[in-house]
């Protein structure tokens, strides 16, 4: 049966390239300077019984290889380290921003995704005309403007009418279960809007250039002599040949989902998983961006996984 | 009299040029065409073979402009415009392209495709459009198990096979064939070529053959119209063209193909090249590369009887036999 191959190799490969991923990040903060022991003893009077009683209570005694060997048994039950800020187990830390950020930049890219393929095949289908040229300049200009500025002019726009600021209303005091979601609703909808405006123009570029390649091909000619409709035409013989380079550019933005929006989640004080990162950079909280970048590692090779076995689904050509 | 199966009157098109100014690619055709009859459209590249073909079914692009009449038994399907066009699509007039590979979607089955081309034009839905499909496909043979194949799956001649059953889907009266066998290997071209014989004399089929392949016409039709920069530059039964022919551009075509020319007889090129056509033409378009042009060739000829049922542009056939 077609395909049992091909699936088994791709996870395969997917497993590897999680496995040197892994090897590479760990590779990554042992050449960063510095250590969690300079970090913490730099107190004064620190003797050298502290730092090395630290340094065994890191393990940073033992050899290099003994801490890969340590560092992938732990990742393997799920232990990211311990949060130097926080003094949290990191992965706790990561959850409570990943659970944050998923719905908003879930939202702003399923929103962009959507008028982006929608306005991307208009401007295809109305080739030659002002339609085109509206949805071509609007995408350019929404894919050139810079993000912050974007949330920063809604903002000026909006304030009064939505909250223009964190993920929940400070002062709602023991909210019902509707009241709570309301309030989320309404402080999601002005940062999940930037982020899908910004994002759909490239969607837009890339469907209407796909589409327009699509229907200079002879089947869609011979699908006008049959008879069909235009709109029949897109849907049932254009829009799923233009839709294959497409796929895999959805499910690598799908990956990057995980990786949150740092500007975004700064102008709009948003507690996620981008401003994590961020202010993990500003104090060196190493484990703590370990930990993420071994998450957004993750989630991009599993969502190119995905786009390899739709892609496969989608075009019957695929054989190996 | 009734009218024919197809007319074709008058038939200009132009094409707005990216660099601005017109391309008049086809120049006043006229064609008939009677129930059965098979007419080969021949003409080198560039004379709006393919051009004419396309502008029957309504399928130019929009930077194409049309006029002229298409007339089938007798009412204009050109006048309407795309949506009055579309239900004669594939039920009156279908057409087979060249080169079956692009001409056939490729992530959908050859079975898909056939059953869609029925079901919108009502001839039959369901169980009953996938037993009608594979009955098209036995009838162009390929064995009906084929249909859940996906056009990349067969070879060139199968892929060909298939544009046909699926062209025959809706029991058209006109068949277009637009270079059917470029693009195949010699055998598989005659495979081809005995397939259309087969189906026209047993589908009741007329065929439009559109080939700069002349022995392909000489296989198949009874009748030919030669095109020469966007016009006819004559039409009649085909063994007429080859024996006696009207225009000195026939006689040359003719000379110059292997297969026709004779064992014995040197193969003969045409010095030259067609003229321009996004210009007016001045006279005889083909007078530069002509070896009979005379004074009169600067006034630009019309199609002329010059027997009967046989018609030709060219000045020589002027001179009134004593």
């Amino acid at each position: 049966m077609r395909g049992i191959d091909y699936v088994l190799k791709r996870i395969g490969f997917a497993v590897v390239t999680i496995f040197v991923a892994v090897t590479i990040n760990f590779v990554l903060f042992r050449l960063a300077p510095g250590s969690a022991v300079t970090n913490l003893s730099r107190v004064p009077h620190a003797t050298q019984q502290l730092r090395h009683a630290l340094e065994v209570q890191f393990g940073l005694d033992k050899s290099k290889g003994e801490q890969y060997v340590i560092y992938l048994k732990q990742l393997l039950h799920g232990n990211l380290g311990v949060s130097f800020e926080y003094e949290q187990p990191v992965s706790k830390e990561l959850r409570i921003a990943l659970i944050n950020t998923l719905p908003m930049v879930t939202l702003g890219t399923l929103f962009s995704i959507l008028i982006g393929t929608l306005t991307g095949v208009i401007a295809a289908w109305r080739r030659g005309t002002p339609v085109e040229a509206l949805t071509v300049s609007s995408a350019l200009g929404f894919y050139s403007m810079p993000t912050q500025w974007l949330g920063l002019m809604l903002i000026i726009i909006f304030s009064g009418v939505l909250p223009t600021g964190g993920m929940t209303n400070e002062f709602l005091l023991n909210p019902g279960f509707w009241q709570h979601l309301k309030d989320l609703a309404s402080h999601i909808v002005l940062p999940s809007l930037t982020l899908g405006l910004v994002l759909y123009g490239e969607y837009t570029l890339i469907v209407r250039s796909a589409m327009l390649e699509t229907l200079g091909e002879d089947y869609i000619l011979t699908a006008r002599a049959k008879g069909l409709k235009p709109w029949t035409i897109v849907r049932k013989h254009a829009l799923r040949n233009a839709m294959l380079p497409i796929t895999t550019l959805v499910a690598l933005s799908l990956g990057y989902i995980v990786a949150g929006a740092i500007l975004i989640e700064i102008v709009f004080s948003w507690p996620g998983i981008g401003r994590a990162v961020y202010e993990a950079v500003l104090q060196r909280d190493y484990p703590m961006l370990q930990g993420a970048f071994l998450l957004l590692t993750i989630s991009v090779v599993i969502c190119n996984l995905i786009a390899d076995l739709l892609y496969f689904k989608l075009d019957p050509r695929i054989t190996e | 009299m009734s009218a024919p199966l197809l007319r074709v009157e008058d038939l200009h098109v132009w094409f707005d040029l990216a660099e601005g100014g017109e391309l008049h690619a086809v120049q006043g055709v006229g064609l008939s065409l009677e129930p059965g009859e098979r007419l080969g459209l021949v003409g080198e590249s560039g004379c709006g073979k393919t051009t004419t073909a396309l502008a029957i079914m309504g399928l130019l692009p929009p930077s194409a402009s049309v006029s002229g009449r298409v007339l089938i038994d007798g009412t204009d399907i050109l006048s309407g415009g795309e949506a009055a066009m579309r239900p004669h699509r594939w039920v009156d007039v279908a057409i087979v392209f060249q080169g079956a590979m692009n001409a056939l979607n490729p992530v959908r089955t050859i079975g898909e495709q056939i059953v869609e081309s029925l079901e919108l034009h009502n001839r039959a839905r369901g169980t009953a459009a996938r037993s009608r499909t594979a009955e098209l496909l036995e009838a162009v043979g390929i064995p009906a198990g084929r249909a859940a194949r996906y056009p990349h799956e067969l070879s060139g001649g199968m892929r060909q096979r298939a544009a046909i059953a699926m062209a025959l889907s809706c029991d058209p009266r006109v068949l277009i064939a637009d270079e059917p066998t470029t693009a195949l290997d010699v055998m598989v071209q005659a495979q081809i070529l005995e397939l259309l014989d087969a189906l026209c004399r047993d589908f009741g089929l007329a065929l439009v053959l559109v080939t700069h392949d002349l022995p392909v016409v000489a296989q198949l039709c009874d009748r030919c119209a030669v095109m020469y920069a966007g016009e006819i530059v004559e039409r009649g039964p085909l063994d007429l063209l080859y024996h006696s022919p009207g225009h000195p551009y026939s006689r040359m075509l003719f000379a110059a193909s292997p297969d026709l020319a004779g064992l014995d007889e040197p193969v003969l090129s045409i010095p030259g090249a067609p003229p321009r056509l996004d210009r007016p033409i001045d006279g005889c378009p083909f007078r530069p590369r002509c070896d009979s042009a005379f004074a009169a060739c600067v006034e630009r000829p019309s199609l002329q009887e010059v027997a009967e049922d046989h018609a030709a542009a060219c000045h020589l056939n002027d001179r009134v036999p004593a």
